[in-house]
């Protein structure tokens, strides 16, 4: 009898679990003029300084919107806690986004995340190498390994498009999976012959006198949207006019951040540790409003080419 | 002061190693350093909540595995038909890494400190949960005859003097493990406390920050170790293991 008391429990557990995570989006709307609450997933990178400045501006409360910023470890714990609508937004890359619908979650972007700068050798990202390394392009990257923060994500997709324009061969390059915040270390040891670092771990490299040998997002194309922010279908069918004023207030931070650099650098030392003088040298990503539509198709298009994607994605389906 | 010198020389390694070179200072930074840190970070209200929902989370989560164990187990052990019946699913169960329940835990309660709790109560649980099984089966055959001889309440005065020293261990072990899980669980899901703040330094590249709240998580450690420890003597007071232990 007792043999099936924790089959029990778990079922009451999940039934608990569900009945909670299904209730959640459908609780009705609140009376005019009151916030409604909304959580967002976030991860704790300069990327999303525009939510939290568009906050703090008050961007959001001026929509009634009551905003919740949920600091997650990754992207990989935000997107089913937007599924099962414990968030009602995450951001997440697009690569992620775009494996997770193949995977036929109920995803839809609902706004433009982080985009990379376009300026070759001044991105928020670099492909980088040791002072005394001999490699000097991404083509001499034949045979050696490359740390990359998840292996079979935008950043390998990135690396290999490197590769390729500098006229290299991408399969003959090697990945290794290595969490940012140890590869500056793990390149200094000769662990890994390149690594491919975001700020501020870019800092820290140069600050160890590694070099940039390719920016791997300005490679793969032009304004490369790297990052967006998404809800579930399933909110965006039941309260597509709460969607439609996250996406207002969203745009209007990613444009308020990106021309008032100064202030979102000062709103990343209030969610981040990063030391000061890392943040005033850090190079940030661009803030468009609008997605670079052409570069999530050149995305999907790698990431197909690659074995990312088993088959064709059709982004008009991810994308608004 | 004899477990004293081990900590003193493990401190005096973590300075020296750094300072000779041995290890780049960059990414382990000398204990000095990191004390600093620490002191620095002591002064900021988020240090404090997250250090409050780091012990919220493995108290409650404690409580609740103590409290289930106790009960569960007494049940079990006391009848010998379930004990059977249960031994193997026990045994299936127990060697299941909380962590493993992380997808469920979070697919279920999200990035909350529910989802922690799930996998603090559940690695805690066993510890009890083991424990008291032994503690009841370890029952004196004479004292059981006694007790029904005279027939007095069993688990008041037969099940729960004979389990108490082992409960008092469950517990022990599982203060230890609920605290491990409960950094674990705030570090990989990300909810609220000191594993979560541990995750952000990391992510900023704050590495002596980083060391610092590490450095905390031990501290809290070897508080509930000793807090356990005294409750333990107390309620033991009268057991010759503990007994023992006072000089003549």
């Amino acid at each position: 009898m007792r043999r099936h008391l924790a089959a029990l429990a778990l079922l009451t557990l999940l039934a608990a679990g569900s009945a909670c995570s299904s209730s959640s989006p459908n609780t009705p709307a609140p009376a005019p003029g009151q916030p409604e609450k909304v959580t967002v997933g976030v991860i704790p990178i300069l990327d999303v300084a525009p939510i939290y400045l568009g906050k703090q501006k008050g961007f959001f409360s001026k929509r009634s919107i009551e905003l919740e910023l949920t600091l997650a470890s990754g992207g990989a714990a935000i997107v089913p806690a937007v599924v099962s609508g414990q968030y009602q937004f995450g951001f997440s890359n697009v690569i992620s986004l775009l494996l997770a619908t193949s995977n036929g979650l109920p995803l839809k972007v609902v706004c433009n995340g982080n985009n990379s700068t376009g300026v070759d050798g001044s991105d928020f990202a670099a492909l980088m190498v040791k002072a005394d390394s001999p490699i000097k392009t991404p083509a001499d990257l034949a045979g050696k390994t490359v740390a990359a923060n998840t292996l079979k994500n935008i950043v390998d997709t990135s690396v290999r498009a490197s590769v390729r324009k500098a006229g290299g061969d991408p399969k003959a390059v090697k990945f290794v999976e290595l969490p940012f915040p140890q590869q500056p270390a793990a390149l200094q040891a000769g662990q890994v012959d390149a690594v491919f670092v975001v700020e501020p771990f870019q800092q820290a490299v140069l600050a160890q006198g590694g070099r940039k040998i390719a920016s791997s997002y300005v490679d793969t194309a032009p304004n490369l949207t790297v990052a967006l922010y998404f809800a579930s279908q399933q909110l965006i069918a039941s309260k597509p006019d709460l969607v439609k004023r996250f996406t207002e207030a969203m745009k209007e931070s990613l444009a308020y951040a990106d021309g008032h650099p100064d202030e979102a650098r000062a709103i990343i030392g209030t969610y981040t540790q990063i030391a000061p003088d890392v943040i005033a040298k850090m190079t940030l990503p661009k803030w468009p409003a609008e997605i670079d539509r052409k570069s999530v198709q050149t995305l999907a298009d790698l990431a197909l080419s690659d074995g990312l994607l088993t088959k064709t994605a059709d982004i008009n389906t991810l994308l608004p | 002061m004899k477990p004293l010198l081990g900590l003193a020389v493990f401190g005096a390694l973590w300075e020296l190693a750094p300072r000779l070179g041995v290890v780049p200072a960059q990414w382990a930074p000398p204990l000095s350093r990191v004390v600093r840190t620490l002191l620095a970070e002591a002064r900021e209200p988020r240090f404090w909540s997250a250090v409050g929902d780091t012990l919220v989370t493995w108290a409650l989560g404690l409580g609740i595995a103590v409290a289930a164990g106790i009960v569960v187990g007494v049940v079990i052990g006391a009848v010998p038909v379930l004990r059977t019946a249960t031994a193997s699913t026990i045994e299936f169960l127990r060697p299941i890494p909380s962590v493993a329940l992380i997808p469920l835990a979070v697919v279920l309660y999200g990035v909350t400190m529910t989802s922690t709790l799930v996998l603090v109560v559940y690695a805690s649980f066993w510890q009890v949960l083991i424990q008291v099984l032994h503690g009841v089966a370890d029952v004196d055959p004479v004292a059981r005859d006694t007790a029904s001889v005279y027939r007095l309440p069993k688990i008041r005065y037969l099940y729960w003097p004979t389990a108490l020293p082992y409960v008092a261990t469950g517990v022990r072990l599982a203060a230890s493990v609920a605290l491990i899980l409960a950094v674990t669980g705030e570090l990989v899901i990300g909810s609220p406390g000191l594993g979560q703040q541990i995750a952000v330094a990391q992510s900023s590249g704050a590495v002596s920050l980083m060391y610092a709240l590490v450095l905390v998580t031990g501290l809290i450690g070897v508080g509930a170790n000793i807090l356990a420890r005294f409750a333990e003597r107390r309620a033991l007071a009268w057991h010759p293991s503990v007994r023992r232990e006072v000089p003549a």
